[in-house]
């Protein structure tokens, strides 16, 4: 029953790309869901596969060169082996995607107004003018000052950060349930990084959408998110409530993440902690957990048996570790 | 496919590029076999391409006569091999007249910028404004007696204005990224940065347009011989041999057919050679 | 205290204007500061801030329109020819994306010897000798990776790379253009540690430019904020963080995204957008976006004071100090 209520559930999803050096298993075996409008966070490193995981749940993978295992339901549709034409029914309608480079993923030549008109047209059967009522109200949506004048401005006369907004006013314009944004601020300044997360976060509670926050930035998505998942060499490694994830981790690679951004809060010159050598070689996967090599606390158990994910203390807080980290939940008395 | 991978890729680059493959290399063996039929052709046991034969004139392939005679009784497969000479000597000597004048004035025009840069430029987009095969038609016919070097000088002198263009842009697209930067602020100087830094870069793209170059030449030779603007024959090339082909060719199709054949092959490998090199030197493609 | 030494660079009143007459776009208006020998200088602030520019003009990698750049007393700004080319070897800088600042087609050994062989100052073994000490001390195996191709390095790898190049000359400034912004985190702390550990062992004094406000604090020993072109506040780091005067800095503090659940959830976002440095606004160039700003902030332009030791803002209305 409860399962119906999901906006999104992915079980044992695999993304493996066929290249010259073998498989390259860039999402290996993935389970979680999404509530409805709910906020998750996709916490990793290059190279820990969290924007495939997304491509590959919106159904954007390349047609060659790549299989897809496993389920990935969206709002009742299943997303994995359907052909185009089905995925194109729910692109824009069910869910929708706001990609990180908001220059190349507008089209430099064509006005902003007609980016917009043109899925509202093509797609929801609008006339001229009720498309273009629709697009100026979504430019208005997202904060664009002077939305009448905007509307027949080229992207390249729009600062970077209306020219995100621009990308989410598109990505709207099929009222999606589920936003997918992959790395939405960066390359935005401080300032305009904060006003486009805001302006995320308002939306979703205004028009009853989810979120996924695809990031390496954990500054993104601790203040606005439900739920963080870590992903490390293609697989969660941690799951859970954003308080869990970031003050009751169990996983040594999620406090190493942690730790290792410098802090406004701390004093100049702290040592940082860092995490020795570098993500692994996804062509050269090791039988045990991918992180072994790079932690401190391994074991040989580590680097023979990869660990599953097991529930910690709280509910749906899950972690893959031999030797988790202790909880600071035990000290206070339940 | 290049955007969802970057992320995958990240993690190691690749040590060690993607094979050429088989084709390149069957590719490479018929121009290298072409060459060396070229330079060793006197010394090759072949007949006299000049030799009329009046005995066996518009013979088919056969034995004797690998590809048959023409209808002055000539061998036409030694005359394939000896035409080879003027097409290739003509596609390689003017390429590298271009190449040695076009390619270091591009270089430097995109280093330097600036004022050298936009004099230069601009003369060289009013030459290449002005059409090549007019002017090298115009030249040609001019020019009497024509000769092997005239031609290969024309069409050298002509091609400039392209390497300069080809090679002006590739190296734009380097000279302006941080580690020439950094060579300067290193204490490099300018004709260090040129030699170690921008030369390297710019190479295999050099060589690929090149060969495309070379290609394309020996097309302009075969349509200027069309003209009878190439060489005098009777020495043989195959852009005359296809010409004087032309008015027999029904009786003797085969006069058509191998220096046709001889020409297209060439150039396909030429092409395919000049591509393949390009993808592969090409280091910011995603290799995977 | 400061006062007493003697500065290391001194910059005076330093203008970048690009553009002809009519588009001139002034990147850097009017920028003056110290480094200190032995200190870390941050500087920060958003794009087209002119931060970059500024670090850019002091290695004279673009012309300063106006303004000095004293390196121990010699003005770098007035150089030319081999002279330029001799005074910056005593600077050194590293670029922001790692893979685009080393030559693909050269070998790791050549790209770190580059400096010493445009100098022919070391030859030979002892050359060897110097290169792959550079790369040890970069935490890069001379033996394993010295002879590859710069191509096949990670970003974090070619990062550690461009360090032992800039340090092979044993520069006295070292100036960091957002060096590690283009790094995953975990590698970015590397990298952040090493540039430390370096520092110390070789005596370097740093002019470290980035765009994140915990990075800039964690290396420096003073900040300095810009905002289009001009520097707004400069003072010591951990003060300067726990009570901006600048109302831009305040703004600037509280839009970092802190990777902390409890932190607050940016109540007061900074409205719109920084005005085109084509036509920059009359008298303080923040007033447009400031909440505090009166009519003498359109009328006169707020000169840089001291409101405590080392520590100045250029603000007509500096943000009341709770310290003492």
């Amino acid at each position: 029953m409860s399962e119906n209520e999901k906006l999104l559930v992915v079980k044992d999803l695999v993304t493996t790309f066929a290249t010259p050096g073998g498989p390259l298993p860039a999402v290996g075996g993935v389970s979680f869901d999404l509530d409805q409008n709910e906020t998750l966070g996709i916490v990793g490193e290059s190279g820990s596969g969290k924007t495939v995981l997304s491509r590959t749940i919106m159904g954007l993978q390349p047609r060659t060169n790549v299989t897809v295992s496993g389920s990935a339901l969206l709002n009742g549709f299943e997303v994995v082996g359907a052909s185009e034409r089905a995925k194109r029914q729910i692109w824009g309608t069910d869910v929708a995607m706001v990609f990180q480079d908001p220059m190349t993923s507008l089209n430099p030549v064509m006005r902003i107004g007609k980016q917009i008109d043109e899925s509202l047209r093509v797609r929801h059967g609008m006339s001229r003018s009720s498309a273009k009522h629709r697009a100026i109200e979504l430019l208005e949506l997202v904060g664009i000052p002077s939305p009448q004048q905007r509307y027949s401005a080229y992207p390249g006369q729009l600062s970077g950060g209306m020219r995100q907004r621009v990308v989410i006013a598109i990505a709207l314009a099929g009222s999606p349930k589920l936003l997918m944004a992959d790395e939405p601020t960066t390359g935005l300044d401080v300032t305009i990084q904060a006003q486009i997360l805001n302006l995320l976060d308002e939306l979703k509670e205004r028009l009853k959408m989810s979120v996924i926050l695809v990031t390496h930035d954990l500054g993104v998505v601790a203040t606005r998110t439900s739920r963080i998942i870590v992903m490390y060499a293609g697989r969660i490694v941690e799951m859970g409530t954003t308080r869990d994830v970031f003050q009751d981790h169990r996983m040594p690679y999620t406090r190493a993440l942690l730790e290792s951004s410098p802090k406004v809060a701390s004093p100049s010159h702290t040592r940082l902690v860092t995490i020795p050598g570098r993500p692994p070689n996804l062509l050269k996967l090791a039988a045990g957990c991918s992180f072994a090599p790079r932690c401190a606390y391994a074991t040989d158990r580590c680097r023979q048996e990869r660990p599953e994910l097991q529930p910690a203390g709280d509910p749906g807080h899950l972690f893959a570790c031999w030797n988790p980290l202790p909880t600071t939940r035990g000290a206070t008395p339940q | 496919m290049n955007e969802l991978l970057e992320e995958v890729s990240l993690v190691e680059r690749p040590e060690k590029n993607k094979p050429l493959g088989i084709l390149f290399w069957v590719c490479v063996g018929w121009v290298a076999l072409n060459v060396f039929g070229a330079i060793f052709a006197n010394v090759l046991p072949l007949q006299n391409p000049l030799f009329e034969n009046f005995s066996a004139v518009n013979a088919g392939p056969g034995l004797h006569h690998l590809f048959g005679t023409d209808d002055l009784g000539r061998d036409i497969f030694s005359r394939v091999v000896y035409g080879s000479r003027v097409s290739i000597a003509v596609g390689v000597g003017a390429m590298l007249i271009g190449f040695g004048i076009g390619a270091p004035l591009g270089m430097l025009a995109a280093y330097r910028r600036g004022r050298f840069d936009m004099v230069l430029t601009t003369v060289m987009y009013i030459l290449l404004a002005f059409p090549a095969i007019i002017a090298t038609i115009a030249v040609l016919s001019f020019w009497a007696p024509r000769g092997l070097a005239k031609i290969i000088l024309v069409i050298g002198l002509a091609s400039v204005p392209l390497v300069y263009r080809v090679i002006r842009t590739a190296t734009m697209s380097i000279a302006t990224k941080d580690y020439i930067i950094a060579a300067k602020v290193q204490g490099a100087t300018d004709r260090r940065i040129l030699v170690k830094e921008l030369l390297p870069n710019v190479t295999p793209i050099g060589v690929s347009f090149l060969l495309i170059g070379v290609a394309t030449v020996i097309t302009l030779e075969g349509a200027l011989a069309f003209l009878g603007l190439s060489v005098n024959p009777p020495t043989p090339s195959w852009g005359n041999m296809i010409n004087e082909a032309r008015t027999v060719m029904a009786q003797n199709p085969w006069l058509v057919i191998f220096p046709s054949l001889a020409l297209c092959l060439f150039l396909l490998c030429l092409n395919f050679i000049g591509d393949r090199l390009r993808s592969h030197f090409d280091v910011t493609e995603v290799k995977l | 205290m400061t006062q007493e030494r003697q500065p290391l660079l001194k910059v005076r009143d330093l203008n970048v204007v690009f553009g002809s007459r009519h588009h001139a776009v002034s990147a850097v208006a009017g920028v003056s500061f110290d480094i200190f020998p032995g200190e870390t200088l941050g500087l920060v602030g958003e794009s087209g801030c002119g931060k970059s520019t500024t670090g850019k003009a002091l290695m004279r990698i673009v012309e300063p329109s106006s303004g000095t750049i004293e390196l121990e007393g010699v003005d770098i700004a007035s150089q030319s020819g081999r002279a330029l080319r001799n005074i910056r070897t005593h600077m050194q800088m590293i670029f922001q994306d790692p893979i685009s600042s080393l030559n693909p087609r050269r070998r790791v050994k050549d790209i770190v010897a580059e400096p010493l062989d445009c100098w022919k100052s070391v030859k030979g073994t002892e050359r060897d000798v110097l290169i792959s000490d550079l790369l040890n001390k970069v935490g890069i195996d001379p033996a394993v990776y010295g002879n590859r191709y710069a191509r096949q390095f990670s970003g974090g790898q070619c990062q550690r790379i461009s360090i032992a190049r800039s340090l092979a000359m044993r520069p006295k400034l070292l100036i960091c253009d957002e060096m590690v912004s283009a790094l995953d985190v975990s590698v970015q702390a590397q990298i952040l540690n090493l540039l430390e550990d370096l520092k110390h062992e070789y005596g370097l004094t740093l002019l470290f430019i980035a765009h994140d406000l915990a990075v800039v604090k964690n290396v420096s020993d003073r900040v300095a904020v810009m905002y289009l072109g001009k520097i707004c506040e400069i003072g010591p780091g951990d003060s300067l963080y726990e009570a901006p005067a600048h109302p831009y800095t305040k703004f600037l503090l509280g839009a970092a995204l802190e990777a902390d659940p409890d932190s607050p959830m940016h109540s007061q976002v900074l409205e719109g957008e920084p005005p085109s440095p084509l036509n920059p606004p009359s008298g303080c160039r923040f007033r447009t976006r400031c909440p505090n700003a009166t009519e003498l902030c359109a009328s006169e332009e707020p000169q840089p004071r001291e409101i405590a030791p080392g520590h100045q803002v250029a603000c007509h209305f500096p943000l009341t100090i709770t310290r003492k």
